[in-house]
């Protein structure tokens, strides 16, 4: 559905190319970005996390020999990895039969590393989000507010480089643009390895960021709770 | 009539203290709008940076586009959406039973019985939107035009919920039919975007057999351009037809539908 909008786009321009690239780039990087930015996104683990510390039954992860973020993540990472490898299947069988486009199908060993190297930073802000559980009565909100907002920084809803400066600059030094824009970027030719390296020091100071915020609001949510035996 | 709409007063006004007794919630829900809202434009204020204009629709035009699209999706949202999203989780745990004994209409019932009445505070911020976004037209607005969207945008939200209800109510037949609301997801989307740039394959399906096309593409053109009657007719047969197939559908289904005590 997104190629076929996206390639109805560039072609009612009436342009050879649109912001500097054919139409064969944004049908590969529709085609990619929507598996990149599936993955790259958590719904499910937050709101069980969520609910884990709504209704009190976090109490069962309290006691085990393991942190409630190792917990999770654990199970997040499993599951993303399983998902990352079957769903993607999908795009390198059409991008090498059907849309034989722009794909550098050498470079996809390195895009799912920062794919992966950013689903860290995902269950750390995750983790951030489902701690309001401890001070608020209902967060969910919060979870679609993030998400929302996520598909438009991660460069899901259209290639970051379109974006006029300085807005782009910002947008490419957050981390969250390693989600879609950075990797599926380096895949399909928009970006090169110096991009993935700025990419990846941003993921890293994203975590140092949401890590501490993380740890904080752990512990304040911790010393404010009280389990009731459940 | 006059006793569906007098349940239909007294959910509203049952849901309305319900939802305003968690504040921050309302608060967080309008936020997560409002960033939803700013997503979809920025992805036509990126676009028109580059180009002048896509398929005859200009970054003036368009604004008035999403407007429409905003103001039936917050219609949507309110009314319908709550309801639809969880039908399939209501129909497998057997809740269906307890409708269908009742001595109203159960599609009524299964549709409007949790609505959303914050999203009246949507409703008056997308009208204030669109109010603007029509003052930025370079050519003047003939304002008698608006008219038409008391029209059409209730056959817009009429399409989206009968489609909707379709999927939903597959859950029906199916028992488990999660994973198809991703699929309605997707031919949503459709509807997001002026139905003129799509290939013409495309567009005379979003016309006629999936008339996403009538949810803000149609009311739009016939509010910028001059008013086609045909396209008018039509919004109004489309919305019709799809009001009259999903209730047929609803009935045809209720036959698969074993409850839970049974």
């Amino acid at each position: 559905m997104e190629t076929t909008i996206w390639s109805a786009i560039v072609t009612s321009t009436g342009q050879e190319s649109f912001g500097g690239f054919p139409r064969e780039s944004y049908i590969a990087y529709a085609l990619w970005g929507a598996f990149f930015g599936r993955i790259g996104s958590n719904w499910m683990y937050e709101y069980r996390m969520i609910e884990e510390i709504e209704t009190g039954s976090v109490n069962g992860v309290l006691v085990r020999p393991i942190s409630f973020f190792e917990y999770y993540l654990s199970q997040f990472m499993g599951y993303k990895l399983l998902t990352t490898f079957i769903s993607f299947l999908v795009p390198i069988f059409i991008t090498l039969t059907v849309a034989n486009g722009p794909t550098i199908h050498a470079r996809l060993p390195l895009a799912c590393a920062v794919l992966i190297l950013y689903l860290f930073l995902v269950h750390t802000i995750s983790f951030s989000v489902a701690t309001l559980s401890f001070f608020l009565t209902r967060v969910h909100g919060f979870t679609v507010a993030k998400n929302i907002g996520l598909t438009i920084l991660t460069g899901e809803l259209f290639p970051l480089d379109l974006v006029p400066e300085p807005y782009r600059t910002w947008l490419l030094w957050l981390p969250f643009s390693n989600s879609v824009f950075v990797p599926v970027g380096y895949l399909t030719g928009r970006l090169g390895i110096e991009d993935v390296a700025r990419g990846v020091l941003s993921i890293f100071m994203g975590l140092a960021f949401f890590g501490m915020i993380a740890a904080v609001a752990w512990r304040a949510g911790c010393r404010r709770y009280s389990g009731t035996g459940a | 009539m006059k006793k569906y709409l007098r349940v239909f007063a007294a959910l509203f006004k049952a849901c309305a203290i319900a939802q305003f007794e968690f504040r921050l919630n309302f608060i967080v829900k309008l936020a997560a709008d409002l960033i939803w809202y700013m997503t979809q434009l920025s992805i036509f204020e990126v676009l028109f940076h580059h180009t002048r204009s896509i398929s005859g629709w200009t970054l003036e035009s368009t604004r008035v586009f999403m407007g429409i699209l905003f103001l039936v999706d917050a219609l949507w949202m309110m009314l319908f959406s709550e309801n639809l999203d969880r039908m399939s989780d209501k129909i497998r745990r057997g809740d269906l039973d307890l409708l269908l004994v009742k001595p109203i209409n159960s599609q009524f019932m299964m549709s409007l019985k949790v609505m959303d009445p914050a999203y009246i505070v949507n409703i008056s911020l997308i009208t204030g939107w669109l109010i603007w976004a029509l003052t930025q037209l370079p050519e003047p607005v003939v304002w008698s035009r608006l008219l038409l969207l008391l029209i059409t945008i209730p056959c817009g939200l009429i399409i989206t919920y009968s489609i909707r209800f379709l999927f939903s109510a597959s859950a029906l037949i199916f028992t488990r039919a999660e994973n198809i609301n991703y699929v309605w997801y997707n031919f949503y989307r459709l509807a997001t975007r002026p139905d003129t740039i799509y290939p013409a394959w495309l567009r005379y399906t979003v016309l006629t057999f999936l008339p996403l096309g009538f949810v803000a593409s149609v009311p739009a053109r016939l509010i910028l351009e001059t008013p086609d009657l045909v396209l008018l007719a039509a919004a109004v047969f489309a919305a019709s037809l799809s009001l009259y197939i999903s209730h047929r559908f609803w009935n045809f289904g209720l036959r698969f539908y074993s409850s839970a005590s049974s």
